[in-house]
């Protein structure tokens, strides 16, 4: 649905020449929730935003549903982008306008014959909650009430995608937890595929599909949801994954422990519990639980023990192996002995 | 010194002539200045940089014109435009012929304001306009113009007030109005009731205006 080749962003500043994003290609297939994630100044803004052309790419395409944003003139691009719609942080609604025609606004810039505005824009509302909103101005709604409209107004002419400016990131937890809610529904409902950027990697978790991370303009960091949080490779994707998920113990407890620290990962498996008995039962080393927690990423269990074995050093490999040749992910954690 | 009751009674007619001509003064010159300098004001932001109808060669051009015009002081003005009054009114003398002079100052005035009110405007929302896939009339429509609505309303009660100071000047290409009376009564010939009566007139309009208008604009401001 949307590629995204050799994309590269430089601004001009008086400073000199900053590179926004870097060389940057993805593929997003169609209904497909795809996050990229990374921290202020990585670049992800300028990449989502590259997406429908809010800022021109110094170089690199951008192809959505098989156009190329890049190659069209002005009036054609504006008739493109009633195929993708957006939604910001801040909402971004028309303060001087009611709920109702801030999304009748979206729906004539498609040239929607009037006597069906009244009905789709009751259709939108319906779908986001916010039927009794319909007459209100946007001063008198909530955060999360101001961002249902922008849901509202971003899918008011059937967009094929639709991107998300942190979308999230002005809103309470509960809110957020209710508008990725309502993201998800109108993902599968309306097949849309859609693209969002956030610095929260638990909206990623939440509702994302695939992923990337990005650093200093590039993406250094690409695949399943499921897989990244399972076995990140770089520093920073650990990082933001210890945001939200704790498969550590704390570096003065590790010191602690006279055994062999390790983590054991089992991908899709609460049967996990299951290996490590047997392992205990078959080897003879002692194991103690020092943390243990079965994450549930997109529905899909991901099980983290983290345990300290005791033993003669040939019995607790053998029991390492053992664990792995169950398909569990082991990792010893040097503790500083 | 001190106010002649009957001197206020003798020189009625004269003061009601007088606020009348103010009044078509300011009324010819804001209708031309809202007409002109709206959409003037309007293409000076659009055409900025960064913005949807980025054109610098234009917007160099208008706000060049502009600063021209606004950077010459009204009493030349309203002598440079007397062939232009000519022209266009048939005669020199008169409110009307006063007004062409001051809706040549309050057009780039008003334009000046009305481009300062659109940049108050979240780019945000005219960014959410663009990705909407909106049009560049639409935007103007109904994006700038209602967001900008209460600050322009407050930028016309500015525009109506500075008329009622440069009408005053109007006198001396003999355009009337009721600042022309306190110069030429009060001032000319010492008459002191003439001149605080002509004052206390306009301070009263003055203090109208501006409520008026901070009233307005804050009742239209849905925010």
């Amino acid at each position: 649905m949307i590629q995204i080749e050799k994309l590269t962003k430089t601004y001009t500043t008086k400073h000199g020449t900053v590179t926004g994003v870097d060389n940057v290609s993805l593929e997003i297939g169609k209904g497909e929730i795809f996050g990229i994630v990374g921290y202020s100044g990585a670049g992800k803004s300028s990449l989502i935003r590259c997406i429908n052309l809010l800022e021109r790419p110094t170089s690199g395409s951008v192809t959505v549903d098989g156009n190329d944003l890049t190659k069209l003139n002005s009036e054609k691009l504006r008739k493109a982008r009633l195929k993708i719609g957006m939604i910001f942080q801040h909402f971004y609604l028309i303060s001087q306008k009611t709920v109702y025609d801030n999304i009748a606004f979206a729906l004539r810039a498609a040239g929607t014959p009037s006597k069906n505005l009244k009905g789709r824009v009751e259709e939108l509302l319906e779908m986001v909650g916010l039927s009794d909103k319909r007459d209100v101005y946007p001063a008198q709604l909530s955060g999360g009430q101001k961002q249902r409209v922008g849901i509202a107004r971003a899918l008011a002419n059937n967009p094929a995608v639709l991107l998300c400016d942190e979308a999230t990131s002005a809103l309470d937890p509960n809110t957020t937890l209710s508008i990725l809610r309502l993201l998800k529904d109108i993902n599968l409902k309306l097949n849309i595929t859609i693209v969002l950027i956030t610095h929260e990697m638990n909206v990623v978790k939440e509702i994302c599909d695939r992923m990337a991370v990005m650093q200093g303009g590039r993406v250094i960091e690409e695949g399943q949801v499921y897989d990244i949080f399972a076995d990140p490779q770089k520093e920073l994707t650990k990082e933001f994954i210890s945001s939200v998920v704790s498969f550590n113990v704390p570096e003065h407890l590790l010191s602690e422990f006279t055994g062999t620290v390790v983590k054991v990962l089992f991908k899709g498996g609460v049967a996990g519990e299951g290996v490590i008995s047997d392992m205990l039962q078959n080897y003879p080393v002692k194991g103690n639980f020092l943390h243990g927690a079965i994450e549930y990423i997109q529905e899909r269990p991901l099980g983290v023990f983290i345990m300290e074995l005791k033993g003669t050093s040939s019995d607790v490999m053998d029991a390492l192996k053992y664990m792995e040749s169950r398909s569990a992910i082991v990792e010893v954690i040097p503790n500083g002995r | 010194m001190g106010v002649e009751w009957g001197r206020i009674i003798e020189l009625w007619p004269e003061i009601q002539t007088a606020f009348f001509q103010t009044l078509t003064m300011i009324g010819i010159s804001l209708a031309v200045a809202l007409i002109v300098g709206l959409p003037l004001g309007i293409l000076l932001f659009i055409t900025d940089r960064g913005l949807f109808l980025e054109n610098r060669p234009v917007n160099a051009v208008i706000g060049f014109i502009v600063n021209i015009v606004r950077s010459i002081p009204f009493i030349i003005l309203l002598v440079a435009l007397i062939p232009l009054t000519k022209l266009i009114t048939g005669t020199t003398i008169g409110p009307i012929a006063a007004s062409v002079s001051l809706s040549v100052a309050a057009i780039p005035f008003f334009a000046r304001i009305v481009e300062n009110s659109l940049r108050e405007i979240d780019k945000g929302v005219i960014e959410a306009a663009i990705a909407v896939g909106a049009t560049p009339w639409m935007i103007i429509k109904d994006v700038l113009l209602p967001e900008a609505k209460a600050s322009i309303i407050q930028g016309v009660t500015l525009t109506i007030i500075s008329l009622v100071a440069y009408s005053a000047m109007a006198g001396v290409v003999g355009g009337g109005g009721i600042g022309d009376l306190a110069i030429r009564f009060g001032y000319y010939r010492y008459d002191n009731t003439i001149m605080i009566v002509t004052v206390v007139i306009l301070i009263v309009l003055v203090q109208l205006i501006q409520q008026a208008g901070d009233y307005t604009a804050k009742a239209i401001d849905k925010r």
